[in-house]
């Protein structure tokens, strides 16, 4: 086989955005990948089942599909737009305008995901940094309800824990301690050996209590039990952390989420000592992005409604209350809410006017009143995007494709409605 | 014709909590086909504890009933290979699992990792994707 020139690709199959994969391309088809991982190459090669124009479940031209789509909104009272974890910068942007101009609610998966914990980030409630320079300086890092090797496959080989860095040159053989708090010894946790630190489902919250109780030269109290040495020993690995990072996963935010100010207070008792940072692990590539791009625009960063006195933000602006008992209308742009939120709520879908925007056919598309199929972003569609730590990266193009980008398609909808 | 009276006989259920996580292998798969077998099969499974199952009388591999207020699935059972906590299971993200997760959703964010259900040996088959949504 003829081999073609490889083209060095940022991969859009998770928030890591990985910048150095390979990709060989001949005749416009992707012929092989080289450093992704799984997610990465699923993402790349793309999937099965592509998503067609379609109106009540029968194909039409998409300039059909897009004007019945402007007209669902047009028609609705609540209109709720939904997803856009999975779209560029510029699509979401163009989301937030339609959401304005329709007077809209707008809302991203990050509401039920790691979109708190990057409210505390934007705000500066908690201090944050790069994976960079967790690559270059980070000494002790803590994965905290997260497992990346089964959600972030190359985050502990490209930056938390496995490379050498700057100021880490004998690796993790010597110059990192990986610590991972969870209720089970996942992945991740194998790689921490003696540092996992098994606590019960909801115990989040009374650990990093008596974590701050250690830290303080307390005798930490919990409810549950636990042996108070360890966390005494591991309240003086992290005193001695010269640049240490809590990768915070969603086992940690579900736990803490009624009480998130912890998060916080934790981190402000643990820099009297040390020097700590904290970085969500957000999932879909630009979710994070979504969060900016919105607090740019509105001082939010999710569960937004537009009204007349401008735009508001609060818990019955978020998808799953707006799908409860609000929305009269929904459209939703790269993501299948049907197989990502609980049924007894995703089941309301079916009950109104749906429309999907998507490169690919899902259990969403079923049951959508009109699916208007967009090119993938990152593969067909290039922009910008937002790592999980907040670095701005460039989203380029790996091959031409047949349809219309999200962002193309939320723009002609929008001159459709106006 | 002989009567089968062992399927009158309800299965003992237990209770446990369910605690959703990642799996990179079932993610890729999903990601390809989510209507696919390989897809069914890393999704619609739950992994316990290998002394708990004993306990439950639940072989590995074995097909399962999960049912919560609000809704019930089949699954299959998996022995984990480590030691797990007493009275949970864990599934990957995805259908089976938010079957089962409550619409009570405080602060916006369902219970994704506090399902409390009743698992029961099934003899039925696991739930295909269109019997769980009547596609």
């Amino acid at each position: 086989m003829e081999m073609t020139e490889p083209i060095t690709w940022t991969c859009t199959g998770c928030a890591l955005l990985c910048e150095d994969i390979q990709v060989y391309i001949k005749d416009n088809r992707v012929e092989k990948v080289e450093h992704a991982c799984l997610k990465g190459k699923a993402r790349v090669y793309g999937c099965k089942h592509t998503a067609m124009s379609t109106v009540d479940q029968e194909e039409v031209d998409v300039n059909n599909a897009i004007r019945q789509a402007a007209e669902i909104l047009e028609e609705a009272r609540n209109p709720l737009l939904y997803g856009w974890s999975n779209s560029t910068s510029e699509a979401q942007v163009a989301g937030i305008e339609l959401a304005q101009t329709l007077g809209a609610c707008i809302d991203s998966t990050s509401s039920f995901c790691q979109g708190i914990t990057i409210n505390e980030i934007i705000n500066g409630s908690v201090p944050s940094c790069t994976l960079d320079e967790v690559r270059e300086k980070a000494d002790v890092v803590i994965y905290w309800g997260a497992d990346p090797m089964s959600s972030h496959p190359r985050h502990l080989s490209r930056y938390s824990y496995f490379p050498r860095g700057e100021l880490r040159q004998r690796g993790y053989e010597e110059d990192r301690t990986a610590i991972c708090i969870d209720v089970t010894q996942s992945r991740t946790a194998k790689i921490c050996k003696g540092m996992f630190f098994s606590i019960p489902p909801g115990g989040d919250a009374e650990f990093m209590q008596a974590l701050m109780d250690g830290l303080a030269g307390r005798v930490p109290k919990l409810s549950y039990d636990f042996d108070v040495k360890r966390i005494l020993e591991l309240a003086a690995v992290l005193k001695k952390a010269e640049f240490g990072v809590i990768f915070a996963g969603l086992g940690l935010v579900y736990s803490i989420k009624e009480e998130f100010d912890l998060i916080s207070e934790f981190m402000s008792t643990l820099n009297r000592f040390s020097n700590f940072f904290l970085i969500p692990m957000a999932g879909h590539f630009n979710m994070r992005g979504f969060n900016h791009n919105l607090h740019e625009e509105t001082g939010f960063i999710h569960r937004v409604g537009f009204t007349k006195n401008g735009p508001v933000s609060g818990v019955e602006y978020s998808v799953v209350e707006q799908l409860k008992h609000g929305a009269d209308a929904v459209m939703v742009v790269g993501s299948d809410p049907l197989a990502s939120l609980p049924l007894s709520i995703s089941r309301r879908l079916k009950d109104i006017p749906l429309i999907l925007v998507d490169p690919c056919s899902n259990l969403t598309t079923r049951v959508a009143d009109v699916t208007i199929p967009c090119g993938v972003s990152g593969i067909e569609v290039g922009g910008t995007a937002i790592r999980l730590d907040g670095k701005k990266m460039d989203i380029s193009p790996l091959i031409q494709g047949d349809g219309l980008s999200d962002e193309m398609i939320v723009r002609r909808i929008m001159e459709e409605v106006s | 014709m002989a009567l089968d009276v062992g399927k009158f006989i309800k299965a003992p259920e237990y209770d446990i909590k369910i605690i959703t996580r990642r799996d990179v292998f079932q993610a890729s798969v999903c990601e390809e086909d989510c209507f696919s077998d390989e897809c069914l099969e890393l999704s619609a499974l739950i992994v316990l504890d290998a002394a708990e199952m004993k306990r439950m009388g639940i072989q590995d591999g074995a097909n399962v009933r999960l049912t919560s207020i609000w809704g019930s699935v089949v699954v299959r059972a998996m022995a984990s290979p480590r030691e797990e906590q007493k009275g949970l299971g864990f599934m990957v993200n995805g259908p089976w699992v938010n079957a089962l997760v409550s619409d009570e959703t405080p602060g916006g964010i369902p219970a994704f990792k506090d399902i409390e259900v009743k698992i029961s040996i099934s003899k039925d088959g696991m739930t295909g994707i269109k019997e769980l949504f009547l596609l």
